[in-house]
């Protein structure tokens, strides 16, 4: 498995590293497919869930994911931290966080670089912010905060995005970086993001994936996304989680893995959700993809 | 001193009469539904907090409400029109819960 | 006839100077349409940002319309589809989530439609949206344990103390006393009774609970949703039936309790508080 060398490790002092998802394929656990993972107990990697959907304080949801965890490692993927937003990190939030993750003890925890709250309002969407100095020092004070808070490393993932601000001095990427740095946080790279986001900005997905700290990705996501126009009638990529994965983003997930080796991998399909079966095939192609880049990667030692 | 007649009338005695009658009227709770059987866990529900985008630009996002739209026209359609007359039964007699649609 | 819709921060958006003027032109923006596009965004191609910027506010909006649906799928099928998501979406722009927690609202969706002049002809559905509010935080309710046949009978051992007892009752438990037929009217949307027998405007009270897994629609006999009310704000057994006795002359203490015990709504016999 790959171990990113960091210096920064440093930085977090005493703070555990998370545990590790098994660098093979997993799938986001969804509420129609409960009963057949029951009784199904299908070959995945680990299951995903979003942190807010298991905050309430028992029922059926909780009865569910207790028994799937006791069989599969277990991913928290955060989507309402709003760790893009200029006041603080929301302590209520946080707290409930908390008491998920001790309840479950998920081998990571993730969430997105975005905002989605303001003065007391929630806005329920991943809202992307300028790349400045200023918004670079709020985000790492904040992961700083969570980490702290929860006692563990996070991974932050990088966003789709629709439009860009004039007033950003960074690359998105470069942002990431000095994100990943300063904080010693992970990676979650999130491919179809990264395909979405380029073609939106009409920029090259490689050189993205070149300008960043590839060795501190600890998980990929890949999901389907839906097309739409510009005002010019240019490609405009809506990361809509409905559909299957586009073969431009299996082939930039096979190029990043030669450059990451194996590593977890998630499908996610919010939208339109298919057959569980169906969710498992797409995994099962993650997997082939996987198991190339474990070969590719075994005569080098890194992976040993 | 009515308050205290009426405390008198709900004694232990009665108390006690009124829950062994209703013990013996009813199986305990709905014992029935724990177990481990998938089919009594009842529906469950979808969850709420995705991290799905809508498909396009141009829906729901960027109308415009205008009260002179079909949709306010179309009130009170729905179900709501075939509902029965004021003497129907309800069916309240056998007291059964209602239960959810299965999804 | 156009209706304003309100600006959740009409008005008085203190604007921040400097740089997170953005989150605030954002947050009215996404929210009312009629709020202009934020400054300060680009595209590569020079395209107007505001076609772009509606992939933003299609996400937010539909996103709320549809979790509001999907806590209240019977609401929207009492008014339909198009009309449904027209209210919920006013409602969105008045009153939008405070938590991130989206299970968690829609909280004041119900008071919002019992003010709501387009649908004064559907007195009803206030009442069924409050109890399908209900359904949903008994689904996400604690867990608790219903007390046991073992557990009653070793009560009724204890019958002096009986009087003073206090009746615990489920974490999940809700009783919604509607002045119209809200429970027959959600039972008959699921089709286990027939709808064309439900008088919308008879009044009922219902409990929703889940005792177990289950979430529970139970319709109440006479004053047996006060006598839960009653025992759920601390009142010992004696008085809870006295007062219910006193106040409902057709109460039956006996099958209330049957009912109760049987829906699982008590989880405890508290007998050593002081009186």
């Amino acid at each position: 498995m790959p171990s990113p060398s960091h210096s920064e490790a440093d930085l977090t002092g005493a703070l555990p590293l998370s545990c590790r998802l098994p660098a093979t394929a997993g799938v986001g656990l969804k509420p129609e497919h409960y009963t057949a993972v029951l009784s199904t107990y299908p070959k995945l990697g680990f299951f995903e869930i979003h942190a807010e959907n298991y905050m309430g304080a028992g029922g059926l949801p909780h009865r569910y994911l207790s028994r799937i965890r006791e069989d599969y490692p277990l991913s928290v993927h955060g989507v309402g931290l709003s760790i893009g937003s200029a006041k603080a990190i929301d302590e209520g939030h946080l707290d409930r966080l908390a008491t998920l993750l001790n309840r479950y003890q998920p081998e990571v925890f993730s969430e997105h670089l975005a905002w989605s709250s303001h003065g007391g309002t929630y806005l329920n969407d991943l809202l992307p912010l300028p790349y400045t100095q200023e918004t670079l020092t709020r985000v790492c004070s904040h992961i700083d905060r969570v980490q702290e808070r929860l006692q563990r490393r996070m991974l932050l993932e990088n966003p789709s995005t629709y439009v860009e601000f004039t007033q950003s001095t960074l690359s998105e990427p470069e942002f990431i970086t000095d994100v990943l740095q300063r904080t010693g946080c992970g990676l979650l790279l999130d491919v179809n993001n990264v395909f979405v986001s380029c073609t939106n900005h009409h920029r090259d997905p490689l050189a993205y994936f070149d300008a960043l700290p590839l060795s501190r990705v600890e998980e990929i996501h890949l999901a389907g996304f839906a097309e739409d126009r510009d005002d010019v009638g240019a490609s405009l990529l809506i990361d809509a989680h409905g559909c299957a994965v586009a073969s431009a983003v299996w082939n930039l997930y096979c190029q990043v893995l030669e450059r990451t080796g194996p590593v977890a991998t998630l499908i996610e399909w919010d939208n339109d959700i298919p057959t569980f079966e169906r969710l498992v095939e797409e995994a099962e192609f993650a997997d082939r993809c996987l198991a190339t880049a474990w070969r590719t990667h075994k005569s080098s030692s890194r992976y040993e | 001193m009515t308050k205290l007649l009426y405390q008198n009338a709900i004694s232990a005695m009665t108390l006690a009469a009124a829950l062994g009658a209703a013990l013996t009227m009813t199986a305990t709770p709905a014992a029935a539904a724990e177990g481990d059987n998938e089919k009594c866990y009842g529906v469950a529900l979808k969850g709420k907090n995705d991290c799905k985008s809508g498909p396009g630009t141009s829906c729901a996002g960027s109308s415009k409400i205008d009260f002179q739209s079909d949709a306010w026209k179309s009130l009170p359609k729905g179900t709501c029109e075939k509902t029965a007359s004021p003497t129907s039964p309800t069916g309240f007699g056998q007291l059964q819960e209602f239960k959810a649609q299965k999804s | 006839m156009r209706i304003d819709v309100s600006r959740p921060h009409g008005g008085h958006i203190s604007l921040q100077a400097g740089m997170n003027n953005y989150e605030v032109d954002f947050t009215s923006a996404l929210l009312d349409t009629e709020q202009p596009c934020p400054a300060n965004l680009s595209a590569w191609n020079g395209s107007d940002p505001v076609k772009r910027f509606a992939v933003y506010r299609n996400n937010v909006v539909s996103s709320l319309i549809d979790a509001l649906e999907d806590t209240f799928p019977v609401t929207r099928e009492l008014v339909g589809d198009e009309f449904f998501r027209a209210m919920a979406r006013i409602f969105i722009t008045r009153v939008p989530p405070k938590s991130p927690v989206l299970a968690e609202y829609g909280d004041e969706f119900p008071e919002f439609i019992a003010n709501f002049s387009p649908v004064q002809s559907v007195p009803y559905l206030a009442d069924v949206a409050r109890l399908e509010m209900f359904y949903l935080t008994a689904y996400h309710a604690a867990d608790a344990t219903p007390l046991d046949e073992a557990s009653f009978r070793g009560a009724l051992s204890n019958a002096d103390a009986l009087p003073s007892a206090r009746l615990q009752l489920h974490p999940s438990a809700s009783v919604l006393r509607s002045t119209y037929a809200a429970g027959s009217l959600w039972a008959a949307h699921q089709g286990t009774i027939d709808l064309a027998t439900v008088d919308p405007y008879l009044a009922e009270e219902i409990l929703i609970i889940r005792p177990f897994w289950e979430v529970l629609v139970v319709p109440l006999r006479p004053g047996a949703g006060r006598f839960i009310e009653l025992l759920a704000n601390g009142a010992s057994f004696g008085e809870t039936a006295l007062a219910v006795s006193v106040a409902f002359p057709d109460f039956d203490l006996t099958t209330t309790l049957a009912d109760i015990i049987r829906t699982g709504a008590v989880v405890a016999f508290n007998f050593n508080e002081a009186l």
